[in-house]
């Protein structure tokens, strides 16, 4: 049977892998075409060839619209530290505004790309502080949404963006409609403080034996938890008088951003989370009614871990305790604001 | 080392997929996790209600994910989504114009998704959705949207109807329809009420009623809709029901296929399937046929809806309608009057101007004014329009498919008002059956034929042919008067009185043969013979059926007709008239006796066997019989302009046509192949596996080379002992044992 030895092979032959060999190229396929060209020139169809290069504008502008909406992230990182650079010359050189710049670049909170995300974070170092707080309720959304992120390295990192607004605009953040309740919601989320006491008798199985890494992240968001509600529960520092403060509240436009913000014209109706709560007795209020439970809950669960996340707690109760020691339950002008909320 | 507990979500990084997966399995510990993810929600929520219009693509995307997350696991916790379907509902009807398409979609997606989890109901997804179909400006938005409502109604409609979810889309329709008259909008409610009616879930008076007002309607496009639902809605509806009922499953064929293949969980399932499907099949097919009146028998006040349609529609000068949707209007108000047989006068004088050769589709209008008349119609209102088209289609100067035209419109208006015709003009049409074109001729030999059944007086004497001449002469052919009705009765019965008279002198005769003093035979009285098992006096057992005693009348005839036949035929005239008198009394068994079912059964079966005899009877019958089958038609379905044009037959064919009319009847082969090889393919096309024979003679040569080498050299007890193992395997039926 030799012709079907010889058929066989053939058939064979088919299947047959090729056999690759170091520092040679790939066997070539059998239907291989070569598709090389030689050319002695390259023509180019369309060219431009003006003098004058692109101005600093120009270019800040481009960069910008690249950092927010290109598709390769290296590009994006580039861009970011290009305006980071500009934005930390002497003088600064932005021709946008800062709050323009915010709008466009506190997306990235929840990129998917780590080096773009540390370099976002230089960048927001580098805005002037005076002209970020204007933009603060952009920003706190956009840093809830990167805090509940389901990827912990994004969840982590936007850590870093909340110290951040923190130290630009500690006192508008725990202000704006929405700063206080949400934010604290959001901590209490991302920690796995249950806010919903329906699960009586259940214990959740994480959050027990957690990990280094875990255990560092925890005790950073407790950190930046208890600089939230330490901001959230201190007196008012009472402005020094002085006589033009009788004539500038007749007659002056307020500066501060948001002004009218209470009067609530354009918006629509607010329930009882994104409502503002201006005054440490309102968010003591708030506080106290909602949180207290699942966080002391949780101080006394991260206790026994001990620690660092231990230490971090004891701050936490710390600045509890403090906060909350001139609350007492019956406020009158909480009941009113509770009274009218449950009106609507 | 004790291996560590791996928490939820530690390994896998932002996999919507897998968490998804994890939260339907155990929502109860993957509470925190989904926590989570619902306080992402919520902040993209926010960040999208910041600027709606002017989203990046990023965050569409993201919130788009979200969404279908928690679409998906909103049932495993009510408690905490219970805004979101409030939530995308704001968001879909708030911002859908604006809204990036794959997100609406998403959302739209995700209503339904909560629907079909009944998280929320059926009512509340479809006052969601109607609004925005109806406003929406995207094409594509609109089609998944349609689709979309149209599947929750099927739905929600498939196990039984439900009626209040019915009326209140049906009020919100009515709504749509009746609001503003001249919106575009209607077109909506048109299009849904039509799918449904067609789907049959909507078979009750209020869809007509939508249908009706949007007739009514001063948009073009709306009015449209509506008229042609009425005209071929139900068409459409039995044309879907034929073609559901077609599919059917080869249950033996999946059971078959399940012994050969690899036995598998997944086969096992298709069978049950199939079997589920046969039997609800089955449970229908035994089900009463669901009664479905046409849209035109559930019309409320079809007078009233017929004069407002004329009126707004046709009869003023106002109106901007195209002639095409008048031709529509048109044949909808014809159809209503001749179905309802109603009363509008002007209608006839308004077709005069319509009634001219050059008019554009001349025939359509001729086909509407004849489907428009009945016999309540005052013959003085139609006078004219006859004479009109005599006088403008039929001359010997006009072209003969003119005259052809306007013959047969003559002979479609007169047939169903007869007295609309003057007695010289018919004769003068008449003489037109000599003209040399074959379409004029047949037209007017239609025309005499119907004019000999109908009104005979009217025809020349020797126009009037062998019936119609000793009709005249005995007197019972009369040409009836202005509203007078024909008195009804069951077609065929005359037939079944005549078989049963024939089976009981059979049956006599037999007797009479066999032993000829046996008076006293049940049967001989009776004419329910044992063959259909009913009514006669020993089958007490099938008591369902009230056998009723024959009334004494009607046993007389038997005697007459013997004593007729054993008569000399001497008196012939008296004989035949004595046999009408008698077929006379007979129709009388309808208002005598009770027809059981078997007599019903064979009523059927004769009235199917003389309308075959009938088409099997001479050439000149079979015309005949047609143009009968043209005018009884059934009622309900109108008359159209091809009836009024000259038969296909006469005109010259397309090539088209003329290559079907070659390939009717022949089996199709793409190729040219010997009719084996075309059965040996179309076997292996339906599966089918090849004859033990067949595997034998395929089989390589070489493998059969052993066995027949080891047969010459086997022993005579081994040769015995194949020899009778074959014999035993026969016997048992081969060596898979048939039957066990």
């Amino acid at each position: 049977m030799g012709s079907s030895a010889k058929k066989k092979k053939e058939k064979k032959k088919d299947f047959q892998k090729p056999k690759y060999k170091v520092g040679k190229a790939a066997p070539k396929a059998s239907n291989f075409t070569d598709t090389s060209f030689k050319s002695r020139a390259i023509v180019m169809n369309q060219q431009s060839l003006s003098t004058a290069a692109p101005d600093a504008v120009q270019q800040f502008k481009h960069n910008l619209s690249l950092a927010s909406s290109s598709r390769n992230d290296k590009q994006r990182r580039d861009a970011l530290a290009y305006l980071t650079s500009q934005l930390s010359s002497q003088p600064p050189v932005n021709p946008v505004g800062t709050n323009n710049i915010l709008l466009k670049v506190l997306p990235l909170i929840s990129d998917s790309s780590t080096p773009v995300r540390s370099q976002l974070l230089k960048l927001l170092r580098a805005l002037p502080k005076d002209q970020a707080k204007h933009s603060v309720r952009e920003a706190i959304t956009f840093i809830r949404a990167g805090m509940t992120h389901l990827s912990a390295d994004i969840s982590s990192d936007s850590l870093g963006v909340m110290e951040w607004l923190l130290d630009v605009a500690e006192d508008e953040l725990v202000a704006i409609p929405g700063g206080w309740f949400k934010t604290l919601k959001t901590f209490c989320i991302i920690m796995g403080w249950s806010l919903s006491s329906s699960a009586a008798g259940w214990t959740s199985a994480p959050g027990s034996g957690l990990r280094a890494k875990d255990a560092q992240v925890l005790a950073r968001q407790i950190s930046i938890l208890t600089r939230f509600i330490r901001v959230g529960l201190k007196p008012p520092t009472p402005v020094p008088w002085s006589p033009q403060d009788y004539w500038d509240n007749l007659y002056r436009i307020p500066r501060d951003p948001h002004a009218f913000e209470y009067l609530n014209l354009y918006g629509e109706r607010r329930d009882e989370e994104s409502e503002m709560y201006a005054s440490p007795e309102s968010r003591q209020g708030v506080l106290a009614r909602k949180f207290m439970e699942p966080i002391t809950k949780g101080i006394d669960k991260a206790k026994k871990e001990g620690g660092a996340v231990g230490r971090a707690v004891a701050g936490l109760d710390q600045v509890l305790t403090d906060g909350m020691r001139d609350y007492n339950g019956s406020d009158s002008q909480l009941m009113t604001d509770q009274w009218l909320l449950d009106l609507w | 080392m004790v291996k560590r507990k791996v928490a939820a979500l530690e390994k896998i990084d932002a996999d919507f997929a897998s968490l998804q997966y994890k939260i339907r399995r155990d929502p109860k510990s993957y509470k925190d996790d989904f926590m989570k993810q619902w306080g992402q929600y919520e902040a993209q929520r926010e960040i999208f209600f910041m600027s709606p219009t002017t989203v990046a693509a990023d965050s569409v995307e993201s919130f788009h994910n979200m969404i279908d997350l928690i679409a998906h696991v909103a049932d495993c916790y009510p408690e905490e989504t219970r805004t979101f379907p409030d939530d995308l509902k704001a968001i879909v009807s708030e911002n859908h114009e604006t809204l990036h398409p794959e997100l609406r979609e998403k959302v739209v997606g995700s209503l339904v998704l909560l629907r079909r989890k009944e998280v929320i109901d059926s009512a509340a997804l479809l006052t969601t959705l109607f609004p925005i179909l109806v406003s929406s400006r995207s094409k594509s938005m609109r089609a998944m949207l349609f689709q979309k409502i149209l599947n929750d109604l099927r739905n929600a409609n498939s196990k039984s109807t439900n009626h209040p979810l019915n009326r209140t889309i049906q009020a919100v329709l009515y709504n749509l329809v009746t609001a503003d008259r001249s919106s575009p909008r209607a077109i909506w409610a048109i299009k849904l009420t039509r799918e449904l009616w067609k789907r049959q879930i909507w078979t009750d008076a209020k869809p007509v009623d939508i249908m009706k007002e949007a007739c009514l309607a001063d948009n073009e496009k709306v009015i449209v809709g509506g008229v042609r639902f009425f005209l071929g809605g139900d068409k459409e509806r039995e044309e879907l029901e034929d073609e559901s009922s077609d599919e059917e499953i080869d249950l033996a064929k999946v059971r078959h296929q399940i012994t050969i293949n690899k036995k598998s969980k997944k086969q096992n399932q298709a069978y049950k399937k199939a079997v589920d499907k046969v039997k609800r099949q089955e449970k229908k097919k035994s089900k009463p046929h669901p009664l479905n009146f046409s849209a035109l028998h559930l019309l409320h006040d079809p007078q009233d809806f017929a004069e407002q349609l004329f009126t707004k529609h046709l009869q003023g000068t106002k109106n901007k309608l195209s002639l095409d949707t008048k031709l529509l209007i048109l044949q909808l108000v014809t159809r209503l009057v001749g179905l309802h047989k109603l009363t509008i006068v002007p209608l006839y004088s308004w077709f005069i101007k319509y009634l001219t050769p050059k008019q554009q589709s001349v025939t359509s209008i001729l086909a509407s004014l004849a489907q428009g008349v009945h016999n309540l119609v005052p013959p003085d209102a139609l006078e004219p329009l006859i004479q009109k088209i005599a006088n403008e289609f039929v001359s010997e100067a006009s072209a003969s498919e003119v005259a052809a035209v306007g013959l047969n419109a003559i002979r479609e208006v007169c047939s169903r008002q007869s007295l609309a015709m003057t007695e010289t003009l018919l004769q003068d049409l008449v003489q037109y059956r000599k003209s040399k074109d074959k379409g004029v001729m047949m037209a007017a030999k239609g025309l005499l034929s119907l004019y000999r059944e109908v009104g005979a007086e009217m025809l020349k004497r020797r126009d009037r042919g062998k019936d119609a001449t000793m009709g005249i002469s005995h007197g019972t052919m009369k040409q009836r008067k202005f509203g007078e009705e024909e008195v009804g009765g069951i077609e065929g019965l005359d037939l079944l009185a005549k078989w049963k008279e024939e089976q009981r002198e059979r049956k006599l005769a037999e007797k009479g043969d066999d032993a000829s003093g046996d008076e006293k035979d049940p049967d001989a009285d009776g004419f329910n013979s044992d063959e259909w098992e009913v009514g006669s006096e020993d089958s007490s057992d099938s008591g369902e059926w009230i056998n009723v005693e024959h009334s004494s009348d009607e046993d007389e005839p038997a005697p007459k007709k013997r004593k007729g036949d054993g008569k000399d035929d001497e008196e012939d005239k008296e004989n035949a008239q004595e046999a009408a008198a008698e077929l006379e009394r007979m129709t009388k068994l309808a208002t005598t006796t009770i027809l059981t079912p078997a007599d019903l059964a064979k009523l059927q079966e004769l009235r199917a066997a003389s309308s075959v005899q009938k088409a099997m009877g001479s050439k000149f019958r079979k015309q005949q019989n047609k143009q009968n089958q043209n005018q009884d038609g059934h009622v309900d379905d109108g008359l159209t302009a091809e009836n009024i044009e000259a038969p296909i037959r006469l005109r010259k064919l397309t090539k088209e046509e003329k290559v079907a009319l070659a390939k009717e009847g022949k089996p199709d082969r793409e190729e040219h192949k010997s009719t084996t090889a075309i059965r040996k393919s179309k076997k292996e096309a339906a599966g089918k596996s090849t004859s033990n024979k067949e595997k034998q003679r395929k089989k390589n040569f070489l493998m059969t080379l052993g066995k027949a080498k080891s047969k010459q050299k086997r022993s005579l007890v081994e040769t015995k002992k194949v020899l009778r193992g074959h014999v035993e395997r026969s016997t048992r039926g081969g060596r898979r044992r048939n039957g066990t």
